[in-house]
């Protein structure tokens, strides 16, 4: 009954279209106020110590490091180098499209930016050499997304605050689904330029292959100061976050010279904005899951799912689908850190891997990103290439199709998540 | 004049423990690496400093950065929510809800402060207090300290009902210059510095979007709004 009352009334608060942070903490206030007796000083409490665990402030650090690295300059580096190693084949363009999306997502942490970046650089190009704005617009709207995929990623650092996971092992379970979906995107992107015979881009010498590579190295090496840090247990998460964002930094100002010491300033304020929207989500979203623990309801979602004899197939399938529906409405940050809470235990309960459970929800999430009506890519994506949303829902189907079979991959078959870190020792 | 010296501090500020937090964890795990090193004179000057309390000093930096950054995010519209039903009523209805949507927002962030005050004046500001103005009582409670910088808790904790306070009030100018002006604080999600010589700047600007499903404010008339063509572009 009581779940009932919280999640009408929070469900109620949140369409009124008042920021998501606050219509949790609304919830839980006016939880506390008329239905319990959890002394309201202990939630005052809370709202400090809520955030108050170093695992959390990797978020602020990957964030800056990200902030660093969002850059046209970056985009052009990673796009001549993905042009000079795939340019030569089938959908040539598209192609260096989807491998230069995948490298800057994950060094810059954000889909919309990544769209932004190397659409407006890229789209351009691939107009002019011949492909359908259609087609560079499908592209670059579903591969923005992959970084949510790709170590470091915030979104994994929320689930793994959400639910006590390791986030070394779920950075490292990132790895083959993220490189797995690059390519499906890719090979959709590959068969379509084949089938409708579009450009190719003449096939680049070693050395420029090398050139490109030389430039654009020292942006992609965030990646292995990140993980190999965290994987050799040189630094922890967090440690490895920082170290990342004072790397970013010097490669930005002294190595790229995209921006100077005066731009400093912007982007730290930049980063602290975005890092305090997201703490103050966390904040509030760590209360709400204190009401629901103290209520017992994931406990009670637990015991109903295994007293009417749902197996780990149907849980599954349910869980597909609760997230792609709440990805029709929010982002990625707030679906995890209200979902996960509810969801994790039932999913432990039923011997599924938490590790794997994570990806399957960061999978989730960028789906959530590529689909209307408010996936922001494809908002992001209509103001680059002047389409109207519906034209572009269209132009993204043969990817999202695809991302949505990807999907059913990760959901049932968990060794393609779990194999790595298990290679590597970290489960 | 003094609301402009007030968003400059709250800038400051953010920016400040930002970037401090940075160069604290930075320096602490150069600190643990180098002091691993045998070098004469350095290694001994390292190992006679402490740093232990760097983990502790980058959480309460990053917690007050977090509350303050939150009001400064108030002002700069990134607290986003779920907008896609109210996005399809009329102008005059939706003004509404957004209005509804801000003072809830100014409701929640004054309730916390007050919350979060009383729980400092309890856990140490009234002993603190009342000490160094020479009148304390002998009923009141020191308050507990941090583990490792062994700061008072109370002046930490006070971050919430400053920080809460603070994004009270720009809920409320907010929601002043909504009313007046029709206008709300815009966030660009996709922005990309660096794209400019290229000619293809984009302003991907949620609000701004010409559709019926992203929040916008009463300036940017949404598709098909005043136009009978409507539709999409």
């Amino acid at each position: 009954m009581n779940a009932l009352v919280i999640f009408g009334l929070l469900a109620v608060l949140m369409l009124t279209g008042m920021p998501i942070s606050i219509s949790l903490g609304l919830t839980v206030l006016t939880f506390l106020f008329t239905m319990t007796q959890v002394p309201l000083e202990s939630v005052a409490l809370k709202l400090f110590t809520g955030i108050e665990k170093f695992e959390i402030m990797a978020i602020p650090f990957f964030i800056l490091a990200g902030n660093f690295l969002t850059h046209g300059g970056v985009a052009k580096r990673m796009i001549n180098f993905a042009t000079s190693m795939v340019g030569h084949w089938y959908g040539g363009l598209g192609l260096a499209g989807v491998l230069a999306c995948a490298l800057f997502a994950a060094v810059s942490g954000s889909s919309p930016a990544t769209v932004v970046a190397i659409g407006s650089i890229l789209l351009p190009a691939m107009v002019k050499a011949g492909f359908p704005n259609r087609f560079g617009a499908g592209v670059i709207s579903t591969s923005g997304a992959l970084g949510i995929l790709i170590p470091p990623s915030i979104v994994m650092v929320m689930y793994s605050v959400a639910t006590n996971t390791s986030v070394g092992a779920l950075f490292m379970a990132g790895v083959i689904p993220g490189l797995a979906l690059a390519a499906t995107l890719g090979g959709v992107t590959w068969y379509r330029a084949k089938k409708f015979d579009y450009p190719r881009q003449p096939k680049a010498s070693w050395a420029e292959r090398l050139r490109t590579f030389r430039e654009s190295i020292w942006g992609l090496f965030l990646i292995v100061v990140v993980m190999g840090g965290i994987y050799s247990g040189i630094f922890t998460p967090t440690e490895a976050a920082a170290m990342s964002a004072v790397y970013a930094f010097i490669v930005a100002v002294f190595i790229y010279k995209d921006m100077g010491l005066k731009d400093v300033p912007k982007v730290l304020l930049n980063s602290a904005n975005m890092s305090a929207m997201l703490l103050y989500i966390i904040t509030n979203a760590v209360l709400f899951s204190f009401i629901m623990t103290n209520e017992n309801i994931p406990q009670a979602l637990a015991d109903w799912m295994l007293g009417n004899g749902l197996g780990v197939i149907t849980f599954l399938l349910a869980v597909n689908i609760i997230l792609l529906l709440a990805g029709n409405f929010m982002e990625p940050s707030s679906i995890v850190l209200i979902f996960a809470p509810i969801l994790f235990p039932v999913a432990v309960q039923l011997g599924i891997h938490p590790v794997h459970f994570g990806i399957l929800m960061v999978v989730n999430m960028e789906v959530g990103m590529c689909h209307p009506p408010v996936g922001l890519n494809l908002y992001v994506a209509s103001g680059i290439t002047k389409m109207g949303i519906t034209e572009l829902t269209i132009a993204v189907w043969p990817w999202l199709l695809s991302m949505l079979v990807f999907l059913g991959v990760v959901t049932y078959w968990p060794d393609l998540s779990l194999w790595l870190p298990r290679q590597l020792g970290m489960l | 004049m003094l609301n402009r010296i007030l968003n400059h501090l709250e800038e400051l500020l953010v920016t400040f423990l930002m970037g401090a937090a940075t160069v604290i964890i930075f320096i602490s795990v150069m600190h643990r690496y180098l002091s691993g090193y045998d070098i004469p004179g350095l290694q001994d000057w390292l190992l006679s400093l402490n740093v232990g309390w760097a983990q502790e000093l980058c959480i309460i930096m990053f917690v007050w950065m977090a509350k303050f950054g939150a009001a400064y995010g108030v002002r700069t519209g990134i607290h986003v929510g779920v907008d896609v039903l109210i996005n399809q009523l009329g102008d005059k209805m939706r003004g509404k809800f957004i209005v509804f949507g801000l003072l809830a927002g100014a409701t929640f962030t004054g309730i916390v402060a007050m919350l979060g005050a009383h729980f400092v004046w309890e856990n140490g500001a009234h002993y603190a207090i009342y000490n160094a103005l020479g009148i304390a009582g002998e009923e009141l409670f020191e308050g507990p300290i941090t583990p490792d910088l062994e700061w008072p808790t109370w002046i930490v904790y006070s971050a919430i009902p400053f920080g809460s306070s603070l994004m009270c009030f720009r809920f409320l100018q907010v929601t002043w210059s909504f009313i007046k002006t029709g206008e709300l604080p815009h966030h660009d999600h996709g922005h990309v510095d660096g794209l400019e010589e290229e000619g293809a700047h984009v302003e991907a600007n949620p609000y701004n979007m010409d559709d019926n499903l992203h929040m916008h404010d009463l300036k940017h008339k949404p598709l098909g709004a005043d136009d009978k063509k409507g539709g999409q572009q």
